[in-house]
Parts: structure tokens; sequence; C-alpha cells
């Protein structure tokens, strides 16, 4: 039996502009940190080999820090009993300047048992009875499939044939240009498992086929889009002809939740949430809340994201307002031994706010309400710093 | 605000005085007429007054010799020093200057501009000069009245107010100085918050910051980096885009060219087959045709003979027709010759006799005209003597009207108009008199009574005249007495009345006979018959004169006619006109067109007779020709038959009959193509299959070319980025406006609460009002109970005994003490100098007692000025200028400043 473990897709380098700079520094992190993981499986596994199906750097011309780092995590681990198959993708592709290219520094920090796909003709004996053939993307786009430029099966070849591609296997009719991969490219070129690389979620898309051609998803998520993420395939194959086990093992760090709040109870339940600590959250806050509830939500939020002196209850947070309405409503709900000044202010905003005549104006004298609110709350702690 | 040094020169009275001023209060005192109001003026004037004005003008010395001077240094705040020198007059001057030590000075504003820079400073509800409500001459306040006061109006706080105020600055600055000392702690540490979280984002102006650091900085660099990321990617990924679709394009254009190479290869072939069946068959065609051809052409012959024996047989049968028409025709030409001769002949004689009957009808006619001639004469000479009588008569008619003259008849109408006038007149003088006359002697007199000639003779005894209007006495040689009835007026008008009748009416009755108006009329009315009657016979005149001249000639008519008559019947020569007239009166009414028409018709007969032979004639002549024409054919077509018969002797028709039927058999075995194809036709196919060739050549390039390009292209990694770049895009355009929501939101509270706060402060009056209140109520041992003030600072009286009273019904006294703690509590919310000059003196000395000790209290918190000419109503005796030479003394510390003006003309205090 071989034991293969098969991903794709760290990203390494992978910017985040959407989060704040903190966030962005974790996740990019993160991405380094699975590497290890990954190598654990594979030890723990007692996989034959690690084949990477491309997409391993997020461009072909990293930072440093990147291929350092990844030279690093290789160096750092335990010599293993597998080679690792490292196979340029489409954001990574073989070029004279990318990391591949045989003279760039990355290369000689490379261990010996660390290989990388470099050539069209790329074939590897993992055993007497089993061979691997792999292809690199030697551009961003193109329109050639991989996986059918890989050798046919000779007759008489009864070896374990696995290929290991990066490209996009397409359902739609027309021209692509993201390295197309057949369907039947497995069948149709002999082999015994096709490891192929780009799609971000597990996938196995040849579930009926004979032979299996699937998606490990990047090990590491990197949008709240994938929500297969996270994982590597264990691929165990016992002889050509006999349809391969795959097998998924989680090996992400964060996990990614969407979450959209429409209530104050969902957002205080957002606190339950268990292993918060782990996760990037996107949080939609999208509801009207009273001046008290605001008080609150915006409490909970800082819960959540913590302040310079505190950590927040969760690993990475973004909140968005866009659909966040304060209904000052009734402002009763201001003390009722205000100064007569104070009064008159709310009283002020309170006017601007019922006879305004465009949104905008009246979100604006809610808000200023708001702050108000949260102010007088405030308000002894504000005459001490004052006094001081 | 604090005075420091003013110095003065050539100011009213005062020649030249400097003074340097305390810090606190400050006793400036000296006996009656040294100035002291001089210099309290001084002040107002170097503050509020433009150099360039002419209200300086009560402040010029006697002497004139020099326009005034004015120089006052003043603090505004800490290290805040400023001096301003006016020099008033024409040639005046103005300067400002700031300092930070006092010493050293530097201009800020010259001339004009000085003053607008000092109402800045100062706030005190004075426009920029020229300005919007600015006024003409010393400009005046609500703060300028309270701060500077004059003796002359001590009480003039309290009728003023802020409400008459040019500009608010005056109000503003009070209410800030009563706002500063009312805020609630826990306003202001709101306050406090809400400004700092206010400022991080505008500048004190209002505007956003924009600076590196500011919020709205860091938002808005986020969202431009991640714009221009994004841009970037798009652009990327066009480009992309523009590659994937070219390749698109041209991998469809490739297919579709390599099925036209097919078909255009498929086509050209079977064109070619089809073109080759084509050819042989139309070689086989060929044959037969020209074979079928030689067949008819034989049979053709046959046709031709038979056609031309035909023709020949038609010519016989034409030509003897021809030679009978001939015959006929010339036959008829003699008969219609024949017949002219004899037309000819029997015209000639009809045309003579009617010369002869035109001649005998001319010589009918003069006779008629002669006669007629005749009867013009006659009529002419009667009408001569008639007229000649007529005449006669009109001219006895004319004079008779001559003679007679009279006015218009529209006259007659006003004259007598005015004669009834006149008898009305007349009528009112018709009063009756009875005139005596009593002699004294005998005396001859002579009497007319209503213009009538009366008795005349001598009286001795009284005489009685009746008459109905004048009387008239005549005394001989001695007098004429004429009395007459009625008023003068009415005497006036009858003479009047009279007079025009003698020059209107009196000559035309005269003129025409009348003795009154009737008589008139009449005449009038003869004269009028007179001028109708003449009228009639000057219309017989012209008639008869008309018909003279249509008459005119007829003597020479007559001469002419007899000799036409005379003329004619010579031409008869010896025929009878008798003779003739039988056969003339047959002719009817008008013989003349009877003799034209028996003229016309035998030329008729003529002209018909000689065209009857020409027709005779041309038909003869085209008999002929036919004769000739169908002589020639008929010989022509002989010799054509001729011809003919021997060529078909010569051909062989079974030979080519035969010939025709083998053609036919050899084109029957060669088949018929489906479709007949030109040579053109497969050459247009060649040409096709190469042009699409050559389309899949450039195809294969272009597509190479694409390939190459689609290696250098983003590809789907692009187009991954660009969706994290849109995302990111997105998320920095809602964060910059979550910012700048929420720091609106707290520009607007921070608005409202100083709006609120202001509302708070703005009703002056309530915050002012107890404290002076507390300090009345101290002065007047509780006597008043309270001080009303208005918002704008208006004086609305005091409450005593639960009643208020308005300042007017305050003592004089009470009026001064009001108003000076009124001042007081300005100068010292505002802790700005007052100048206070000789205010207080109606009050008693317990009072001043009591204002003596508070002003020594409140000068140390801001300055007082007072000009006192009782120093010991505001200084205890030690606090006096003792020392000889010595100008000012402090005491109490230095708050307290005495200054002997009487001692001040010196050049400096000490």
């Amino acid at each position: 039996m071989l034991r293969l473990l098969h991903t794709a897709d760290w990203h390494l380098g992978r910017r985040f502009p959407s989060f704040p700079e903190e966030a962005q520094k974790k996740l990019s992190r993160a991405r380094m940190e699975v590497v290890g993981r990954i190598l654990d499986a594979a030890r723990r596994n007692r996989v034959h080999a690690v084949l990477c199906a491309g997409d391993l750097f997020d461009d072909p011309a990293p930072a440093p820090d990147f291929w350092e780092g990844l030279a690093k995590a290789f160096h750092d681990h335990p010599t293993p009993e597998a080679p690792v198959f490292l196979v340029p993708g489409n954001h990574d592709p073989l070029t004279a300047e990318s990391v591949w290219s045989a003279g760039h520094p990355f290369r000689g920090r490379l261990p010996a048992w660390v290989h990388v796909v470099d050539r069209d003709d790329f074939v590897f004996d993992l055993s007497p009875d089993a061979v691997l053939y792999a292809r690199p993307c030697r551009s961003k786009a193109g329109e050639n499939d991989l996986a059918m430029a890989l050798p046919a099966r000779e007759p008489g070849d009864a070896r374990l044939r696995i290929g290991c591609v990066h490209g996009s296997t397409f359902d739609l009719p027309g021209y692509q240009t993201n390295f197309p991969i057949r369907r039947e490219a497995g069948v149709l070129r002999g082999l015994d498992y096709l490891a192929i690389g780009d799609v971000h979620s597990f996938r196995d898309v040849t579930a009926r086929e004979p032979v299996p051609t699937v998606y490990p998803g990047t090990p590491e998520p990197l949008s709240f889009e994938d929500s297969g993420a996270g994982k590597v395939a264990l691929v165990a194959l016992f002889r050509h002809g006999s349809r391969p086990r795959v097998e998924e093992e989680p090996v992400a760090f964060w996990r990614w939740l969407d979450v959209r709040c429409r209530s104050m109870n969902e957002l205080r339940g957002l606190l339950t949430t268990p292993d918060l600590e782990r996760h990037v959250v996107r949080l939609h806050l999208d509801l009207t809340v009273s001046l008290a509830e605001e008080s609150e939500l915006e409490r909970i939020v800082r819960d959540l994201e913590g302040t310079d002196a505190t950590h927040g209850r969760a690993g990475i947070l973004v909140v968005d307002r866009a659909k966040l309405r304060i209904e000052a409503g009734s402002v009763d709900a201001f003390p009722d031994d205000l100064p007569p000044v104070l009064q008159d202010t709310v009283a002020r905003l309170d006017r601007i706010r019922t006879q305004a005549v465009d949104e905008a104006e009246r979100e604006k004298a809610n808000r200023a309400l708001a702050h108000l609110y949260k102010l007088v709350q405030r308000g002894d702690e504000l005459i001490g710093g004052g006094a001081k | 605000m604090k005075l420091l040094r003013l110095r003065v020169q050539n100011f009213a009275a005062i020649r030249e005085m400097e003074i340097a001023f305390g810090p606190g209060l400050n006793v400036l005192y000296g006996p009656n007429e040294l100035g002291k109001s001089t210099l309290a003026e001084a002040i107002r004037l170097v503050l509020l007054l433009p150099y360039t004005s002419t209200h300086y003008e009560p402040y010029v010395p006697w002497t004139g010799a020099d326009d005034p001077f004015v120089d006052l240094t003043f603090e505004m705040e800490e290290q805040r020093i400023w001096r301003v020198q006016k020099q008033f007059g024409r040639r005046g001057s103005a300067r400002l200057q700031e300092s930070r030590n006092g010493q050293d000075f530097e201009d800020v504003e010259r001339a004009r501009r000085v003053d607008a820079r000092l109402r800045e400073i100062l706030r005190w509800g004075i426009p920029e000069p020229g300005g919007m409500g600015a006024g003409k001459g010393l400009p005046s306040s609500f703060l300028a009245t309270a701060l500077l006061s004059t003796q002359a109006h001590v009480a003039d706080v309290l009728e003023g107010s802020l409400h008459g105020d040019p500009t608010p600055t005056g109000k503003d600055q009070i209410a800030e100085a009563l706002q500063a000392v009312a805020q609630d702690p826990l306003f202001l540490a709101l306050l406090r918050a809400v400004q700092a979280r206010r400022d991080e984002a505008y500048t004190d102006k209002g505007a956003k910051k924009t600076a590196r650091g500011s919020v709205f900085k860091a938002a808005a660099e986020r969202v431009n980096e991640a714009r221009e990321e994004k841009l970037r990617l798009e652009k990327v990924v066009e480009e992309s885009d523009a590659v994937e679709r070219d390749l698109h394009d041209l991998a469809e254009q490739r297919e579709g060219c390599e099925h036209d190479l097919a078909t255009a290869t498929e086509n050209l072939e079977a064109l070619r087959r089809l073109a080759a069946q084509a050819a042989a068959r139309a070689a086989e065609e060929e044959g037969v045709r020209a074979a079928r051809e030689e067949v008819a052409r034989i049979q053709a012959m046959d046709q031709d003979v038979a056609a031309a024996e035909e023709r020949v047989r038609g010519f016989a049968g034409v030509r003897s027709r021809a030679e009978q028409t001939l015959t006929d025709a010339q036959a008829a030409q003699a008969a219609a010759e024949q017949a002219l001769t004899t037309t000819e002949e029997t015209a000639q004689e009809a045309l003579g006799r009617c010369d002869l009957l035109e001649r005998a009808a001319a010589a009918r006619a003069a006779d008629r005209q002669v006669e007629t001639a005749r009867v013009a004469v006659d009529r002419q000479a009667a009408l001569q003597a008639e007229l000649a009588q007529l005449t006669a008569r009109r001219d006895a008619l004319a004079a008779e009207r001559s003679a007679l003259v009279v006015p218009p008849p529209a006259s007659l109408t006003a004259f007598r108009k005015l004669a009834t006038e006149l008898a009305g007149a007349r009528g009112a003088l018709d009063v009756g008199l009875v005139m005596t006359v009593i002699p004294t002697a005998i005396i001859p007199v002579s009497v007319r009574t209503d213009g009538v000639a009366g008795s005349s003779g001598t009286i001795a005894q009284p005489l009685e005249i009746e008459a109905n209007s004048e009387v008239e006495v005549d005394v001989a040689n001695l007098a004429t007495i004429r009395v007459r009835g009625g008023r003068r007026v009415a005497q006036e008008r009858v003479q009047a009345l009279e007079s025009r009748w003698e020059t209107e009416a009196r000559p035309h009755l005269a003129a025409a006979g009348a003795t009154d108006l009737d008589g008139l009329e009449a005449r009038i009315a003869e004269a009028r018959e007179l001028e109708a009657r003449l009228q009639s016979l000057d219309g017989d005149l012209r008639a008869l004169q008309r018909q003279i001249a249509d008459l005119s000639g007829a003597a020479e008519a007559l001469e002419e006619a007899t000799a036409r008559s005379a003329a004619v019947r010579s031409e008869l020569g010896e025929t009878s006109l008798d003779a003739l007239l039988p056969e003339l009166d047959a002719l009817g009414a008008d013989p003349a067109a009877a003799l034209r028409n028996r003229r016309q018709q035998a030329t008729r007969d003529v002209d018909a007779a000689r065209r009857a032979v020409q027709e005779a004639t041309a038909r003869a002549t085209e008999a002929t020709q036919k004769i000739l024409t169908t002589l020639t054919g008929h010989a022509s077509e002989e010799g054509r038959l001729a011809e003919i018969r021997k060529l078909r002797e010569a051909a062989d028709l079974p030979a080519a009959e035969r010939a025709l039927q083998e053609a036919v058999e050899r084109r029957d075995a060669v088949p018929v193509p489906p479709r007949w194809v030109t040579p053109a036709e497969v050459a247009a196919a060649e040409e096709e299959l190469e042009r699409v060739r050559q389309t899949l050549k450039t195809l294969d390039r272009d597509l190479h070319i694409t390939q190459g390009r689609l290696q250098q292209v983003g590809g789907a990694v692009a187009r991954e980025r660009l969706r994290d770049a849109i995302e990111a895009f997105d998320l920095a355009e809602r964060h910059e406006r979550e910012i700048e929501t929420d720091y609106e939101a707290w520009r607007l509270l921070l608005d409202q609460m100083k709006e609120a706060d202001a509302a708070q402060a703005s009703n002056l009056g309530q915050a002012l009002a107890p404290v002076i209140a507390d300090r009345f109520q101290a002065l007047t041992s509780r006597r008043y109970q309270s001080v009303h003030l208005t918002a704008q600072l208006g004086t609305e009286g005091v409450v005593a005994a639960g009643a208020l009273r308005t300042p007017d019904r305050l003592s004089v006294g009470t009026r001064e003490q009001l108003s000076t703690l009124y001042r007081l509590c300005l100068g010292e919310y505002l802790r700005t100098t007052i100048v206070l000059d000789d205010q207080l003196v109606q009050s008693d000395d317990t009072r001043m007692e009591w204002f003596r000790a508070l002003l020594a209290e409140k000068a140390r918190g801001f300055q007082i000025v007072v000009f006192t000419c009782r120093p010991g109503d505001y200084l205890a005796p030690e606090a006096m200028v003792r020392d000889e030479g010595e100008v000012a003394a402090d005491s109490d510390g230095g708050l307290v400043r005495a200054i002997d003006l009487g001692r001040a003309g010196r050049p400096s205090f000490r």
C-alpha cells in the first residue's frame, strides 16, 4: 500500500487587505505555521510522499520572509521518511525570476528530501511499484491541460501511477485559460490518483470515476467563503485498478466565522461560541438598537475585539456596522437629574432627530445622542479625570 | 483690560499730562476745573473716536496752536500690551502698537485700520468704522457707557441695554464671562471630552483635519491605497480578460476557418467534375447543330422556289389591271378640261352685269344724300332765328333782377330778431312820463315827446307834458331839457340796439326800397322769382345752341353730295338709271351685298372646274407610273426564280438528313451533367480555396502569438486578487464613511452643547441681577429686595416693599449708587477696567464708607479708575499723596494708587 499526503494552495505571503494590520500579521503568520502541522500529519500518518500541488506561494517572487520561512519550516522539522514534492501553480508559476528557478537562494536552502517540480517531464519513482509524474505551471494563465500532458500508461505497465499538477477542472463549455483539467484525464493517462490544486475547499471532483482527482483545498482558510478549507488529503493506494481511499485531515488553526446578528440576543449568544479565540469573526450588525442597547452593543464589541489593555475574546474581529441603526427613541433613557444645560442639549438633539428631513441627518443626531448617553454614564469618571 | 499709562497733549485745557495707572483702584483727584473729566474724555476718545472725525473739535485748546494728542497704553491679557496713539485733526494720525513686555512696541496698524482693530480687541459691541451699523461721531454701546462713564451721564447705564448695540460683540463678551462662572461640573467634563473628540477630527475653524495622523487622513489614505490597488488589478484583469477573449475568438475563428477549408476543397472538386462533363456534351451538341442547319438550308431552298413562282404569277395580273386604269383616267381628264372652258365664259358675262348695277346703285345713293343735306341747311337757319329771340328775352329779365338790391334771405331772420329785441328794450323804457315846465318868465319852448316833435311856442304858465318814454323841451337859446324814462342800463341797451339797427338793418331797407321788414321780405321773394326765370331761359338757350352746333357743316355736305351725284351719273354713260332701277330694286335692301355674292359665285364656279381638271390629270399620271413599276418588278422576279432553281438543283437533301441522324446518335451517347459549370466558376472556387488557406495560416500565427501573450497575463490569479481588492476597497470606504458620520455626530453634539450652554447664559439679566441685588441690598440695608434686569441687561427697576420701582423714580443718589454697582459687577465679570468720573457725589458718608470698602475689595480683581474732587471719599487719609514732588502714592500693597492731578503736569510721576 502506498500512502500519500496531498496538499496544495498554501499561498504563503498572501495579504489580507480587508483586515486591520495586526490581524493581517496573525493571518499571514498562521499560513506559515500550518506547514509544520502538515509535516506533522505526514509523519503521524507515515506517508510515503507529500505532494504539494501548486500555489504554495501567493506570488512567484515572494518576499524573502516567506521563502526563508518555508525553508526554515522544512529544516526545523525532523527529517521525514517521505520526500516532499513542490509543484509550481498559477499563483507561483515556474519562471526564470521565480522562487522555483534553479538559481534562486530558496532552492539552495531546501533539504534534499524536498523536490521542486521544475521540469515538464518530471518523473519520480516513489517505489519499485509506484511512480510520480508531475508538471509545473509556467505562467499565471494557460490553456493547456497539464494533466493530459502527463505520459500515458504504457501497455504492460502495472505500477501505481500518480499524477500531480495544478489547474482547474472546468464544467463550463468554452475556452478556458486557467490550466483546464479534463475530468477524465486521470483515466485517459492511465493514472491511479491525480493530485491537483487550485480550489480552496476540499473536493473530490471525480467521485464516480475509478481514478480520484482531488482538490485538498488550502490548509489554512483564506476567506470566509472557503467553508471546506483547512484540511489535507490522506490517500491510500492499494494496487493499480483499485480505487484509492481518500480521507480528509484537518490542519488549520483559524476557523472563519461570518456571522450576522439581527438582535441583541444573537449578539450576546456570540460570546458563548466555543474557541472564540481561534476564530476569525466577521460580525455584521444588522439591527436597530436603543441608546441603552447601543451602549451594551459597544461593550460587547469591545469585549470581542479587545482594547489596548486587554485581549479580545475573538481571535480576529471585523465589524460591519453598515446596517446598524441607532434609534434613540424616547430620550427618557437619560437620567432625570441631568443639569439643565445637558437636558437642553438632549432636547435639542432629539428635536434635530425627529425633525430631520434626511436619513443621514437623523443618523447623525442619533449617534450624537448615543455619544452623549455613553459620556453621561461615564460622568463620574470624566469629572474625576478632569479634576486630575 | 487694564490701563497702564495715559499721556495727553493739547487736549482742551490740558497742555500736557502723563499718568501711570496702578493695577487696582486708582483715585485721580484734584480741585474742580483741573481737567479730571477731560482726562476721562481723552480715554474715551483715544479708544473710540477715529482720528479723522470732527467730533474732536470741542477738545482743541483755546490757543488752537496744536491738535489734541492722546497716547494710551493698556493690557488685554498677560503679555498682550497695546499702545494706541491718536493725533486728532485734519493732519492727524493714528497708530496701534503691540508689546509683550511693555517696553518694546511694534506697529500693528496705522491710520484708519487702527479703530477697526481696536474695536476687535475691545469687543464692546461697536462696529468697524464705515461698516454696517457704524454711525457718525463718537460711537457708543452699552459696554462703552458702562465701563467709561462720564460725570454728566452717571445713570446712563440704567437707561440703556445691549439691545441697542450695533454689533453683538459686547453681548458675546458678557455672555462668555457669565458662562465661564456658571457652568456645571458634569457639563464641563462632558464638554471637554466632546471637544477632545471633535478636535481629533476638525480644526478650530471647523475644517476637517487632513494632516498626517488625523483620523480622516488615515481613513482616506486607506481608501486611496485600496482604490489604487483595485484600479491596478482591474487593469491587469482587463488585460487578462482581453487576451482570453482574443484567444477564445481566435479559437472560434480557427474552427470556423477549418470548416470553410473543407467546404471550399469539396466544392472545387465537384465543380471540376461537372466542368469536364459539360465540355464533352457541348462538343457533341455542336455537331448536331451543324447537321441540322444543313438540312434546314436545303429545305428552305424548295420553299424559296415556290414562293418566287407565285410572285411571278402575281405580277402578270397586276399589269393587266394597271393598263385598264390608265385608259379610264385619260378619258376623265379630257371631259374635265371641256367643262372648265364653259364655266369661264359664263362667269365673265355675270361679272360685267354686276359692274353696271353697282354704278347705278351709286348714282341713286348720291341723289339721296343731296336731298338729306338740303333739309339740314334749312333746319339750321330756323334754329338761329329762335336763338336770337330767346337771347333778347333773357337780357330784359337780367336787367329787371339787377334793379332789385336785397340782402341774402338768411339775414332777414337776424333782422327780425334785432327788431324784437329793440322793441323789448324800448318797452322797458316805456314807463310813462309827465313833465311840467314852470316858467318864471315868458319863454319860447319847443317840445318833442317820444322822439316826435310836439308843440312849440312861448309859455308863461306851467306846461304839463306827458309822454311814454321821452320828453325833450328846448328852451330857446338857453337849454334843451331831455327827460327819458327807464333806468340807464335799459336806456343804454336801447341805444345799443338802435345803433345796431341803424348799421345792420336800416341800409338794406333803404336799398330795397322797403319801409319795414315785411316789405323787405316781399322784395327778397320777388328777386328770387326773377332769378328762377333767368335760370330757365339759360337752359333753353343752351339746348338751342347745342342743336345749332349739331347742324354745323350742313352746307358743305350739300355741296359735296351734289358733286358726287354728277360724277356717278357720268359713269353710267348712255345707260339710263331708270332702266336699271327695277333690276336694282330686285337685289333687295342691300344691293351691294347681293352683287358681291353674285361675283363670288362666278369665281367659285371657275375654281371648281379647274380643280376637276387637275384631279383628272393626276389620276392619269399615277396610272402611267404604276404600269411602269409593275413591268420592272415582273422582270426582276423572273430572274431571281431562275437563279434559285439553279442552286436547288445543286444540293443533296437525303445526304444531309443522314448526317444529322448520325450526329444526334453520337450526342445522345454522352451523359448530361446535373449542372452546367463554367471554367470561371472553377477558377473562382480555386481562388476561394486559396483564400481560406491563407486565412487559416494567419489565424494560426495570431493564435500562437496570443498564446504567448496569455502566459504574460494575470489570469485567475489577478481575478482572485481583484476580488480581495474590491472587498478591501468597499470596506475602507465603509470605514471612512463610518468615521465621518461618527465625527460629525461628535461635532453636532459639541455644537448643541455649546448652543444649550449659550442659551442658558443668554439671559444675561437673570445671571447678573442677583449679584447686583445682593450688593444693593447690603448697601441699602435691605430696603430694596431685588433688582430686575432684562435679558439684554436693560434695567427694569428695583423692588421695594413688593413693588417694582423704575430707575427714574429713585433718588439721584440711589440712582448713582445703583449704576455704580452695576458697573462694578460688569467690570468684575469681564475683569476689565471701569472708569468712574465723580459717580457718587450725592451719596452720604455711610454709603460712601460702604463703597470705599467695596472698591478696595474689588480692586483686587480688576482695575478701577476714579476721578474725583473729593479724594477723602475714596482714600484713607494716609493713602493721599503727601510727599512733595510726588504725583502718586501707592498703598494697600500697591492695589490702591492715589494720583494728585494738580502735580501731574510734570514730565513724569517718579
